[in-house]
């Protein structure tokens, strides 16, 4: 009956891929993101020189074999900064990344199954949230304290917790209407229960997807915020902070901007390719498991 | 009689907007029905007769407008008593795709409710489950599968087995078999018997097929558009039906003894 | 026009990794026009699957073959693309299980219908409206006037599945095809649309398939029942005398397995022990034998039964029945 033919049809001729369940964006994005991540770790392997060491005979080179990405206008070589930037930015990002999903995770949980009071706070804090200009919450931290990379991460947790929080609400709410959390009431297990044990596995493809999108966003936005100024302090590389050395030798000297710049760009659509992927993977055991 | 179970005027409304003004929707009206130890009570309606209302009222799934529950005679009033109530009254789900939590392994799912409960040392859980799986004429190595690597009859057999975890001394089923093929449905049948001769458990079966009323249940309700328009034991209904109805709906079960009578 | 549908050795296989999975198997039947023929059986049984070989919509992975599907002289299983166009909707026509799947939920439900007669030949704006009207009113669509101005959601189930059968009806085919078209309707709806399908067939002289996994809903219909089990078609011939004598074991174990008006439980219900099997593991032999109480060893796991004549237009495919006749299956 119609019930059974789509699984029969779902079970057929699967191809290497999808035997994997890796699919073409998922692939590419997470080759190019292991490339970008080895090159950082192993940058001081990869290195040709030290990232802060002056050499102030060879300022704004441009790229040549010696220096693959060209020099600094204090003659610092491109290739290495970039690579010991990527640490950085990685690892700020990252750790954005971990801290604003657990903390969305927590507020989404708690807005959808906190008492009547607990919900409405958690509403609210979300809708402020995504209504402030994290921008000039990041202009106000930066003037009041010192930046650091502590602080730089906790500006990002606050800046984007609120997105993952959304998400696993909805989420969360919605496989609350389900009868299997109503099962789980009459058997006697208890709100925390049913939220940890029942719901949130449930949320967990969804917070993949959202780490490898959330991620990208990151490295946006740490970028962004060193540029400005307000991120990591000279003369630790990031790459939003080599743009920003780069910034008044635009016209003359491309790839003091456009190198780290592709830096950012090549991560962060590695990681939307891999957020892409896994969306399209979630969805498709999703659908399975419908039909099944 | 004291009924292990009941539900007293049970009266269940919802404000519905209809052209943007509140209107009062009654999907109970004013409904008792009671189920004795060791008594299978057969609930039948068409959709939308509130069956399933009524069924989740007395679980505490939702609540009544006004009317009581009743538990050996003491009403269920506060949380605790819900929770006292639900040691003894089970409830097994209609839809059998959406009533398992999809991410959890069968074993970890039957398992729950005697953590939850402490019903027994944690070493005799395994040996627990697999005799629960056993009881309901599953392998026992269904217990590492996922919901979804069963089939409709294995999952509503697992669901079942959920609801007998805490020995119930009654338990609500709601449509229970409606999805199943018949050949699967008729082994789900067999089971309840066997369950309710062997442990004398009390059934309050919902279903809007008769002809599954008529095989399993002593006693019989039926209810339209929110009221219990006939009730009495279930050969007086079947043979003898008084509510118009009642009648109408016995017509309309297709039946093929009823053909084959008519066609001899 | 007269109908003549004569399906024969109809087979849907899929490619698998273990080369080709049958879910249907060597199927035959006759169909003449005013004739009812009811395909029963559980999930899997392949019964859907026939329906949608005879309109050329099965999944794009399936390959139909057979001998031939014969209707009107034009050969069903050389017909491709366009072909099907004048075909399908027109000459045969289908209800669905779920209506609202043939219905467009943005278009009011006098718009569909016209849409489908003018989509399928030369008329007036005024003329389809016409035609539109008669077949809402042949379908016993309440309330004409007002009530076909309504959007499919605005209409309960068993109106929607009214409006799905005026849509089957607009184009005057000679054969509708019901799969489980009852099946999600409350009782007293279903008794009315069965209703309502045998009387079409009656009065526009109609052939009527009807898929069902339900034998009383079998029992109302009438005409010839085909019993399906695992792509194969395992007993056919009348409904009634099939169910009065019943000669396939699986046939047997779904009577008794069913539970009627008149059952009760001094006469316990027998379920047939085990599952279906899985499409592409039955291999040569009976595709009931993993749950069979009768087994013939060694036969019925080596080869496939053929037809054994069990009374006038009554046939049984099953080696015990072969073997030992009425008594070996009981």
């Amino acid at each position: 009956m119609a019930l059974t033919d789509p699984i029969i049809l779902a079970n057929l001729r699967p191809g290497l891929f999808r035997r994997l369940r890796v699919n073409l964006a998922l692939g590419t994005g997470a080759a190019l993101f292991g490339v970008m991540v080895l090159s950082a770790v192993l940058a001081p392997l990869l290195a040709p020189a030290a990232p802060t060491t002056v050499d102030l005979t060879a300022v704004r080179l441009p790229p040549s074999a010696e220096h693959l990405f060209g020099t600094d206008p204090v003659g610092r070589d491109l290739f290495s900064r970039v690579l010991y930037g990527g640490q950085v930015s990685l690892l700020v990002a990252g750790a954005g990344m971990v801290g604003s999903l657990l903390l969305g995770t927590l507020m989404g949980m708690l807005g959808a199954f906190g008492s009547f009071w607990v919900r409405a706070v958690v509403d609210r804090a979300i809708d402020i949230q995504l209504a402030f200009p994290y921008v000039l919450l990041a202009i106000a931290i930066t003037s009041a304290v010192k930046p650091s990379i502590p602080v730089l991460i906790l500006l990002m947790v606050l800046a984007a917790w609120a997105g993952a929080a959304r998400v696993v609400r909805s989420i969360a709410l919605q496989e609350r209407g389900k009868d299997y959390v109503k099962a789980a009431d009459v058997i006697g297990a208890s709100p925390f229960r049913i939220a940890m044990f029942h719901v949130f596995p449930s949320v967990v493809p969804s917070l993949v997807v959202l780490a490898a999108m959330q991620m990208a966003a990151m490295i946006v936005f740490e970028a962004t915020l060193s540029f400005l100024g307000m991120g990591v302090q000279p003369p630790t590389p990031s790459w939003g902070g080599i743009m920003l050395d780069g910034k008044n030798y635009i016209t003359s000297s491309w790839w003091l901007t456009a190198l780290p710049g592709l830096a950012i760009v090549l991560t962060s659509l590695s990681l939307v390719l891999i957020g892409d992927g896994l969306q399209t993977r979630r969805d498709a055991l999703r659908s399975r498991e419908g039909d099944a | 009689m004291t009924g292990v179970l009941e539900a007293r005027n049970i009266v269940k409304t919802f404000i519905v907007r209809r052209e943007g003004k509140p209107h009062e929707l009654r999907a109970v009206g004013d409904v008792s029905l009671s189920v004795a130890p060791g008594e299978i009570v057969g609930l039948v309606g068409e959709s939308g007769s509130g069956k399933t209302t009524v069924s989740r009222i007395m679980i505490g799934i939702e609540r009544a407008t006004s009317g009581t529950v009743t538990y050996n005679g003491k009403p269920v009033e506060t949380r605790a008593d819900w929770r006292a109530l639900r040691r003894s009254v089970q409830y097994v789900f209609q839809d059998p795709f959406t009533a398992l939590c999809p991410t959890m392994r069968i074993g970890d799912a039957l398992a729950e409710p005697l953590i939850i409960h402490n019903m027994c040392p944690r070493g005799e859980v395994p040996g627990r489950v697999t005799k629960m799986l056993e009881t309901v004429g599953l392998h026992p190595d269904v217990a590492r599968r996922m919901p979804n690597q069963l089939s409709g009859g294995q999952r509503q057999r697992v669901n079942l087995a959920r609801a007998l975890m805490l020995e119930p001394k009654a338990l609500i089923c709601d449509e229970i078999v409606s999805g199943l093929d018949v050949s699967i449905q008729a082994q789900v049948l067999r089971l309840l018997v066997e369950l309710q001769e062997r442990l004398g458990l009390s059934l309050i079966f919902i279903s809007h097929d008769l002809r599954i009323v008529r095989y399993l249940s002593s006693r019989v309700l039926v209810m339209y558009l929110g009221q219990i328009v006939e009730q009495g034991p279930t050969e007086a209904v079947f043979d003898n039906p008084q509510h118009d109805y009642t009648r109408a709906l016995l017509a309309a079960i297709p039946d093929h003894s009823r053909v084959l009578a008519g066609a001899a | 026009m007269p109908c003549a549908l004569n399906v024969e050795n109809l087979s849907i296989r899929f490619s698998g990794r273990d080369g080709d999975i049958a879910v249907v198997d060597d199927v035959s039947f006759r169909l003449e026009a005013g004739e009812s023929l009811v395909i029963a059986g559980e999930s899997g049984s392949g019964k859907s699957m026939v329906c949608q070989a005879l309109l050329g919509i099965v999944p794009k992975a399936a390959k139909v073959s057979g001998t031939r599907i014969d209707w009107n002289g034009r050969d069903l299983l050389a017909t491709t693309g366009e072909a099907w166009r004048a075909v399908r909707g027109a000459e045969i026509a289908m209800i669905f299980q779920d209506p609202t799947a043939a219905l467009n939920p943005l278009i009011t439900v006098e718009h569909q219908i016209t849409d489908a007669i003018r989509a399928h030949r030369k008329c007036t704006k005024d003329e389809a409206r016409a035609r539109t009207i008669e077949v809402l009113g042949m379908a016993g669509f309440p309330e004409l006037e007002h009530r076909m101005k309504s959007y499919p959601s605005e209409l309960s189930g068993g109106l929607r599945q009214r409006v799905a059968i005026a849509l089957a009806l607009s184009c005057a085919p000679s054969l509708i095809i019901a799969d489980e078209a009852t099946t999600n309707l409350d009782v007293s709806i279903q008794a009315q649309i069965v209703t309502l399908l045998r009387r079409l067939k009656d009065q526009l002289g109609l052939a009527l398939i009807f898929v069902t996994h339900d034998l009383g809903l079998a029992a109302e219909i009438g005409g010839k029942l085909m019993v399906m089990y695992a792509g194969h078609a395992v007993e056919q011939g009348p409904v009634l005398d099939v169910l009065a004598d019943p000669c396939h074991p699986y046939t047997h174990g779904l009577l008794r397995s069913a539970p009627t008006l008149k059952s009760s439980r001094t006469n316990p219900l027998q379920p047939i022990p085990g599952q279906a099997p899985k499409p592409g593991s039955i291999g040569k032999g009976s595709p009931f034998r993993s749950r069979c109480p009768v087994v013939v060893g060694g036969v019925c796991a080596a080869t496939r039964a053929g037809w054994t004549s069990a009374g006038e237009d009554h046939q049984v495919a099953c080696h015990r029945f072969a073997l030992d006749g009425r008594e070996g299956v009981r």
